[in-house]
């Protein structure tokens, strides 16, 4: 029987570019913020788990191998993760697994990006000419599901809105802009058709922190743990005949796997927000339908009806999201911690009220890695 | 069959922010003087930012350390890397530093490996042109050093920049090797897979099956195709980049393909005048223009080369949307 | 603890060049194993991968080797930017949840179309070791002179390790490097980086290898002669070299009390010692007595497939419990420059 996993401590830094520290400086930021959330030190830590996207954006290679000293690892178990975007979400998961399996008592994850010490286009074109870079490849998938579900242009334009002003709450988020407008976002030039620059998410650098312990290390946490209730990671292929990338089989058997692993039988009702992994806004509507939150083509709908807003029914990217922090290693950690907070009540400006069960989600690679849990302040919640 | 090498180089000059000990530490060294750090009685150079026992975060107390120092270990590099400080032999070496209680990894430039021993004395030497960077200084042994006057620059170093090149030589493995002569040919050579479709380009295996395939598993597609989507992609500017002007960028599914050609420029239809449905034809360059030379085996890089001079609308009527295929 | 064992394993060759992709040698791989165990790839409940994509120099070449083991429909995975040895350990840890019951781990590497020493510099330190182009031989050759100076070790030593790695790679037909040289003509060789002679260097080598493992029953129903993870631990030391004891291994010693390894009980260790003077340390280290068989592979110095090299020394070991040679074994991977970190699992077979 496995232990149950308790994110017991939270932490981050501000998410910006050019932030003026050295590697060691940016990881030991969020680390030491998570360890003093959870009342612990290094010394109280049996493992570590960190987690990054491509190491040519920052041009370090394996990186645990130079940052152990800061993280205190030296003696100890360290890890690293990488899945692409989802790298942030695999990586929690991973730590969850360490407290789960019972090997160890108490695990720090790490996720970060120090993307401004070199360029991310670049290094996802690897210095050739032309390259599209990730909007340019999505576009044409969003393209296809505005055509599919008929939605009309300004859903994109609305979400956003939304998370920037959501963004405006979060003292580390990168893009803050409290006063956006649908306008303002329709008349920003367009980058990748129909992709316009106020939908598309920013370059940052940032690391996010989570300390993890069993039941037992919950009991002494200062501060009420989130508890992890089921984690769930599908991949499926990238490029294959046949293979929609718009509405991936993979995110709907991941969401499957996790709401039954949870209990859950109906998402919209029991689950009480969510952190989507959204970098380009129409990803809002396509993941409400790609995890099964709704039905298909009604994803634009609840966006349009202001059920995703913090105060709707089902509120998404409280925090402003990726579109306002997006340091590319961090960000999947990111909208799994995100739900923690919520359901410790420790989000503050950007709290959803009596939030008890959120759920969290990255993606990564062309659509095809998907990483997703809950978390609920209630160790074994039940759902009618 | 010919043979296609395939070479790239991965080059970025990284610029890298500094925090509040690296960047005293290069500063001082740009300066002309070495830091160590006081961690409780001790003095660690090169510089860290905590206790590495403790992982206590220090505050930063620099204190100037060697010149001079003590050899603790080293090795003699007989035939430097193109990335080593020096391009004639020299050695690596663990110098501790008079006053410091750790030692550094760094470069000593003697006459040959019997000038070397464990134990040996050492001396910084500073080089003419300083950047705030760790090559700015190396080591010689004590009896070679010179005396140096060395000016302090302006300002404190931020950032510093390391130029990484990394070149990578391979061939076209042989499913791409055929790929690429197709093209050259002015053909479109896809593979058949499990379910009767064809991939293009090509993996050399079947990923559904899990299979690998062979020269008999090719099959010539014909050059026309559907519009499935599009973007119009206004260009980022980034190191390597060429592009200016706003250009389309079409996914297109070959008759016959079972999957589509994505990020093809379209340069020759107006940028609102693209519509999903439309009928292409590709329209090769002349032979002896054709090239390959971005053609390669990752199909996370997929390319048709620079042998389509242009994609021709045919002229039929457009596919309708709902007899478009499902997937992309 | 769940028991947890190795039920099936598969290994290429080492290539001085693979003349194909990494995902196509992984699917042979993988293939194999099912072949060999009678499953369908799907009935696996969650594999994971170890490689590095700046082998080859493409930031996501990991996504292309998915095709490798198979995602379609999808499939329950992770990837580690590390030795498949890791992933190993990642896949241990997950099956002790209890709530699955197999795992695949697959781990290759292409070091063929890079210059190791040129890219493995960015290993170290972004702002005091890469820009010196501080490559792992030569690392290797600041702890090989350590090693004498220390007294703990001759070249000689460092002769004979090569001597009889390279004999025994003449028996293991996945070797790149087999050859049999006597120690006084190695010792006549030239120094490379001193006093490490080329020979006591890796070769360069692509290649890859995979394990099936399975939790309790499960490991019976699908194998007679299940090989048994007793235990897997890693450690890592600092990454300033000058804050290391490079004639010791510290972390291989930490992990060792930690699973409370009896070297005397060990018939077999296979030691991804990459330079020989590596093996001599960690010999030491794990206090290795004579009646512990090092190497019978031939071990990295015949054949070194980085990402898969530590995952292989796994493989070797199971190898020969499974054929009866050895009873109990350890397999060993490490990670970084001068053996800066070192994963260690025993293996053992049913008595």
């Amino acid at each position: 029987m496995a232990e149950r996993c308790a994110v017991v401590g939270i932490g981050q830094t501000k998410y910006d570019r050019c932030l003026p520290v050295s590697m060691d400086g940016l990881v030991r930021q969020a680390a030491l913020r998570a360890l003093e959330d959870a009342d612990l030190t290094f010394a109280d830590i049996d493992a570590i788990v960190i987690g990054k996207a491509p190491d040519a954006l920052e041009g370090v290679i394996m990186p645990e191998l130079s940052l152990c000293d800061a993280l205190c690892a030296v003696g100890k178990p360290i890890h690293r993760v990488h899945t692409a975007g989802s790298v942030g979400g695999s990586t929690a998961i991973s730590a969850s697994t360490l407290i789960e399996s019972g090997m160890y008592n108490r695990v720090l994850t790490v996720a970060y990006e120090k993307q401004s010490d070199g360029n991310f286009m670049w290094a996802l074109t690897g210095g050739r000419s032309g390259g599209a870079g990730a909007g340019g490849s999505f576009a044409p998938w969003i393209r296809n599901y505005m055509r599919k579900s008929g939605a009309p242009d300004h859903i994109g334009w609305k979400v956003a809105v939304k998370d920037r002003r959501n963004g405006a709450k979060n003292p580390y988020a990168h893009v803050s802009q409290a006063d956006i407008t649908i306008e303002a976002v329709k008349e920003s030039p367009m980058i990748w058709d129909p992709i316009h620059f106020l939908e598309v998410c920013p370059s940052s650098d940032g690391a996010a922190a989570m300390v993890m312990t069993n039941a037992a290390g919950a009991k002494r946490a200062p501060r009420p743990p989130a508890w992890v209730i089921a984690h769930a990671k599908r991949t499926e292929l990238g490029v294959f005949p046949g293979r929609d990338p718009v509405k991936p089989v993979a995110g709907m058997e991941c969401a499957k796997a996790l709401f039954k692993k949870a209990g859950i039988t109906d998402p919209r009702r029991q689950i009480d927000c969510a952190e989507l992994y959204v970098p380009f806004s129409w990803f809002e509507p396509m993941w409400l339908e790609g995890h099964l939150i709704c039905e298909e083509g009604e994803g634009w709908k609840m966006v349009d009806s202001g059920a995703t807003e913090i105060g709707g029914d089902f509120p998404v990217n409280m925090s402003g999201g990726v579109l306002c922090s997006n340091p590319i290693g961090a960000s999947g950690m990111l909208r799994l911690l995100e739900p923690a907070n919520q359901v410790r009540g420790t989000a503050g400006d950007y709290q959803v009220e009596g939030a008890r069960v959120a759920l969290g989600q990255a993606y990564g690679g062309p659509s095809n890695y998907f990483a997703m849990w809950i978390v609920s302040s209630e160790p074994n919640p039940t759902f009618s | 069959m010919s043979e296609f090498p395939i070479s790239f180089t991965l080059e970025y000059p990284y610029t890298r922010t500094l925090g509040p000990v690296i960047g005293p530490f290069l500063t001082a060294l740009r300066d002309g003087c070495i830091l160590g750090i006081r961690c409780g009685n001790r003095v660690l150079c090169p510089p860290i930012e905590f206790d590495p026992d403790t992982g206590e975060t220090l505050s930063p107390d620099l204190v100037e350390v060697g010149p001079a120092g003590s050899v603790e270990s080293w090795t003699w590099i007989a035939e430097p890397s193109r990335k080593h400080p020096f391009q004639e032999p020299f050695a690596f070496a663990l110098v501790k530093l008079d006053g410091a209680d750790t030692a550094m990894t760094h470069a000593v430039k003697a006459a040959g490996p019997e000038a070397m021993s464990t134990g040996m004395r050492v001396r910084a030497q500073f080089r003419e042109e300083r950047a705030g960077a760790i090559t700015d200084v190396y080591f010689v042994p004590e009896g070679d050093a010179r005396d140096q006057s060395i000016a302090p620059g302006e300002g404190e170093v931020e950032i510093s920049t390391h130029l990484i090149s990394l070149t990578y030589n391979d061939t076209l493995y042989p499913h791409a090797a055929r790929y690429a002569q197709g093209l050259l040919d002015g053909k479109f050579i896809g593979q058949r897979i499990s379910g009767d479709q064809v991939a293009i380009p090509g993996k050399g295996y079947d990923a559904l099956a899990r299979v690998m395939l062979t020269e008999a598993d090719d099959v010539e597609l014909a050059p026309t195709g559907t519009v499935l989507s599009y973007t119009v992609i206004t260009p980022v500017k980034y190191r390597g980049q060429k592009e200016t002007e706003p250009y389309l960028s079409a996914t297109i599914i070959l008759d016959g393909a079972g999957q589509s050609l994505v990020q093809q420029d379209i340069r020759n239809i107006p940028l609102d005048e693209l519509r999903v449905g439309m009928r292409l034809r590709a329209i090769f360059k002349p032979a002896a223009e054709r090239k390959v030379d971005d053609v390669d085996n990752d199909w996370m890089y997929p390319s048709i080369g620079d042998v389509v001079e242009r994609w021709e609308p045919t002229g039929e009527p457009d596919v309708p949307l709902d007899g478009l295929p499902e997937s992309m | 603890m769940e028991d947890i064992a190795i039920v099936a394993f598969a290994q290429t060759p080492c290539y001085r060049k693979y003349d194909d992709s990494e995902p196509s040698m992984i699917m042979g791989l993988v293939n194999q194993i099912v072949e060999e165990v009678e499953i369908d790839r799907h009935q696996i409940d969650f594999t994971i991968a170890g490689s590095c994509d700046y082998l080859t120099g493409r930031a996501f070449a990991f996504i292309a080797n998915v095709d490798g083991y198979g995602a379609w429909p999808p499939v329950y995975e992770s990837h580690v930017e590390m030795d498949g040895a890791w992933a190993l350990f990642e896949a241990f840890v997950r099956l002790q949840m209890g709530d699955i019951g197999s795992a695949l781990i697959v781990s290759s590497g292409k070091s063929s179309p890079g210059t190791p020493r040129e890219i493995f510099p960015l290993q170290t330190d972004p702002y005091l070791g890469a820009p010196l182009g501080l490559d792992p031989v030569s690392a290797a050759g600041l702890q090989a002179r350590a090693l004498l100076d220390s007294g703990k070790a001759t070249e000689r030593d460092f002769a004979e390790v090569v001597s009889r790695s390279r004999r025994d790679g003449l028996s293991n037909p996945n070797a790149q490097v087999g050859k049999d040289v006597p120690v006084e003509d190695l010792l006549k060789e030239p120094y490379y980086a001193s006093p490490l002679r080329k020979h006591d260097l890796p070769p360069i080598s692509d290649g890859a290898s995979a394990v099936l493992i399975a939790r309790g029953q499960r490991a019976r129903e699908l194998c007679e002669k299940p090989v048994w993870i007793r235990g897997i631990d890693h450690r890592i030391e600092s990454h300033h070299l000058g804050l290391r004891d490079l004639t010791d291994s510290p972390s291989s010693r930490i992990a060792a009390r930690s699973l409370g390894l009896d070297a005397g009980s060990l018939d077999v260790a296979e030691l991804c010692a990459r330079y020989s003077p590596e093996e001599i340390v960690l010999r030491q280290a794990l206090e290795l007595g004579d009646g512990t068989r090092i190497n019978p592979s031939g071990g990295p110095l015949c054949g070194h497939p980085v990402m898969a090299s530590g995952l292989t020394r796994v493989v070797e070991v199971a190898r020969r419990i499974r054929g009866g040679e050895a009873g109990r074994g350890l397999g060993h991977a490490t990670s970084g420059p001068a053996l800066q970190q070192n994963l260690l699992c025993i293996l053992e077979g049913d008595a």
